[in-house]
């Protein structure tokens, strides 16, 4: 939420999935036209819902989308999901000011030139 | 010049540099005091208190499998913890069976998956329920099918139900307001099953506390202390009042069943003064609104758990002193059970090394501070008794509040609730951003590189499938005709409006899932979505 506000507060439309199966999130994204999907996950089954959601991603053909994580993801984690196509994971206390930085310096550009 | 700076408490209340016996001067102790185990219970519900038995030590355990949390409840039972609590998994939480296709890589993950009396059985293998008490924490619907599956389990022992000891949590909260379940049904539909376990455990199991209303949760999300206890009271007489309603049962049979959960915060004082204001809020409440006579009825009784929120991934040792601490205040409080998290909870489920220091925390607590050997040993602090009061203060102010928003349940579905509570967070959030509230190792004290290592304890991936086979087996040996017939009674029990509980208890016998029972009452209510909060 105090994310989702500081994305605001900087200019960027917001859209709150909710809720939702990894399938779900990645339709909702496709539907609203979203250039980053923010994932907030604080189970702990998070290895095996953000592939599941990368794996959507891939099938729908929208990998273009940049796919940030936050919550609580263990540091030997990060470099896994990194590997698998996540290409940012914020820890507990990350300041909202780097994350929107990194979203305005990224999104839109994945998949250009590369 | 510069003015003196003010210092408050963490939810604003201004601090003195020193109290004094004039700042007591005016308070009438007798009348405000009492003494413990006497109205209005400020000093503790019990005269002796620790002195004649110790707070609960109760972890909350669960993962993988029942067998799994059968090991760690054996484990922690070995090791000296006095009292039982289960965990379940988000998806058992939600109402679903564990193959249920809404139900997706979380099995087993944050609790344990229970989709039936076998479950149950399993879990609880020669644990002694009869002699040591279990908190079922799990929340409406799914509260009514777990506790009956727990009822069941007792009863195949041969213990009563007459003497059978423990708590079902059944807080309508948790999945109305701080999460958003899947297919979830409306509040009112909630308020209306949780009642039903509340009054059927009234008349026949005495010592099973059917509610345990749990501010720890909307404490977790940012609130401040006095609004916990006004959100803890608003949300127990909304128990009452319904309860009352069906004119079934009167207060001094309702208000015994209720009991408690709260948050031990980090501002250890105000903490402390809070756990002492609940008590009175308590009294007074049941006393004056609802002309309650049973002492029973009067006196809160409650679990604390350490607060979560206050636990950081960043230098995650830490955490054990922090947890220490907040253990403490629930003891100085006058807590009758604690839950001290594990100081990797940050970071993922206990480990047996970290649950195992959770236990010992309270031990040492118990057995070597020696703030057990006195009752409410603050009681009398020029601080601490001025404290308690202005916390009280505010919090009625605060539940005026929740009153006028037409109580709680209509404060829920009017998104009053989670407004207020967005608003918390996002203060609360910014006050740590600025290091306003300082949080060690995250925004003061950083270090680039981490100096613990912790071991992390990871989920078994298998779990879906282990469950998925027990399901499967479990819905060819069971006798499906007597299943359909005790679903098809509890649908009709549900719609007459009867108390659902003996239905649910014989689905439950008759080996219907968690799934099967709860999409009756999805069937009946229909699928509810909360009031967004842009």
């Amino acid at each position: 939420m105090v994310v989702g506000m500081a994305l605001r507060d900087a200019g960027m439309e917001v859209v709150y999935g909710g809720n939702q199966t990894p399938k779900g999130i990645v339709n909702t994204a496709i539907q609203e036209g979203v250039d980053v999907i923010g994932l907030s996950v604080y189970s702990a089954g998070h290895m095996r819902l953000i592939s599941e959601v990368i794996q959507n991603l891939k099938k729908e053909r929208v990998e273009d989308i940049l796919l940030v994580v936050g919550g609580i993801i263990p540091r030997v984690d990060i470099p896994v999901l990194k590997e698998a196509g996540v290409d940012e994971v914020f820890l507990p206390g990350a300041s909202p000011d780097k994350i929107v930085e990194f979203i305005k310096k990224n999104a839109g550009l994945k998949g250009e030139g590369k | 010049m510069a003015s003196e700076k003010i210092i408050t408490t963490m939810s604003g209340i201004p601090l003195k540099a020193v109290y004094t016996p004039e700042d007591v001067a005016q308070i009438n102790f007798a009348e405000i005091l009492g003494t413990p185990g006497s109205p209005p219970y400020t000093r503790g519900i019990y005269p002796q208190m620790y002195r004649e038995k110790q707070w609960t030590i109760r972890q909350f355990s669960g993962f993988t499998t029942p067998e799994e949390t059968n090991k760690r409840l054996k484990y922690e039972y070995q090791m000296g913890q006095t009292g039982l609590s289960v965990a379940f998994d988000a998806v058992t939480e939600n109402g679903l069976n564990s193959d249920d296709p809404r139900a997706q890589g979380d099995i087993g993950a944050g609790g344990v998956p229970t989709n039936s009396l076998a479950d149950m059985e399993t879990m609880f293998e020669g644990l002694p329920i009869d002699r040591v008490n279990t908190g079922v924490i799990g929340n409406p619907p799914a509260s009514l099918p777990l506790s009956a599956m727990y009822f069941a389990v007792a009863e195949k022992r041969g213990i009563p139900w007459r003497n059978l000891g423990g708590t079902t949590q059944n807080d309508i909260l948790l999945f109305t307001v701080c999460n958003t379940p899947i297919d979830q049904i409306p509040p009112r539909a909630l308020i209306r099953l949780s009642v039903d376990l509340v009054e059927w455990c009234a008349i026949n199991l005495p010592h099973w506390n059917p509610v345990s209303i749990a501010s720890y949760n909307y404490r977790e999300n940012g609130i401040n202390a006095y609004q916990e206890l006004a959100f803890l009271l608003a949300n127990a007489i909304a128990y009452l009042e319904e309860g009352l309603r069906r004119n079934r049962l009167t207060i001094d049979q309702l208000a015994p069943a209720i009991s408690f959960h709260l948050a031990a915060h980090n501002d250890f004082f105000e903490e402390i003064a809070k756990f002492r204001a609940a008590r009175r809020m308590w009294y007074r409440l049941t006393k004056e609104r609802y002309h309650a006579q049973n002492p029973r009825s009067q006196v809160l009784r409650f679990h604390v758990q350490t607060a979560g929120s206050t636990h950081t991934y960043q230098q995650p040792f830490n955490n054990i002193v922090r947890i220490a601490y907040q253990v403490l205040a629930a003891a100085l409080g006058g807590a009758q059970s604690i839950h001290a998290n594990s100081f990797d909870e940050a970071i993922c489920l206990p480990t047996e090394q970290s649950v195992l220091l959770s236990i010992r925390t309270q031990q040492i607590a118990q057995f070597e501070t020696n703030v057990s050997n006195v009752v409410d040993p603050l009681g009398g602090s020029f601080h601490v008794e001025c404290l308690t009061n202005e916390i009280e203060e505010r919090a009625w102010d605060y539940l005026k509040k929740i009153e006028n928003e037409g109580g709680l349940v209509t404060a829920i579905e009017s998104g009053w609730v989670h407004r207020e509570w967005r608003n918390a967070m996002e203060e609360y959030g910014r006050k740590v951003a600025s290091a306003e509230y300082p949080m060690v190792g995250v925004n003061c004290f950083q270090m680039e590189e981490e100096p613990y290592e912790c071991e992390v304890f990871r989920p078994d991936p298998h779990a879906g499938s282990i469950l998925a086979g027990k399901l499967e087996a479990l819905r060819r040996t069971r006798d499906q005709k007597v299943v359909s017939a005790a679903l098809e009674r509890l649908r009709q029990a549900s719609k007459a409006g009867e108390n659902v509980m003996p239905a649910v208890l014989e689905a439950v016998k008759a080996l219907a899932t968690l799934g099967e029972i709860i999409d009756i009452w999805r069937d009946l209510y229909s699928i509810w979505t909360p009031a967004v909060v842009r």
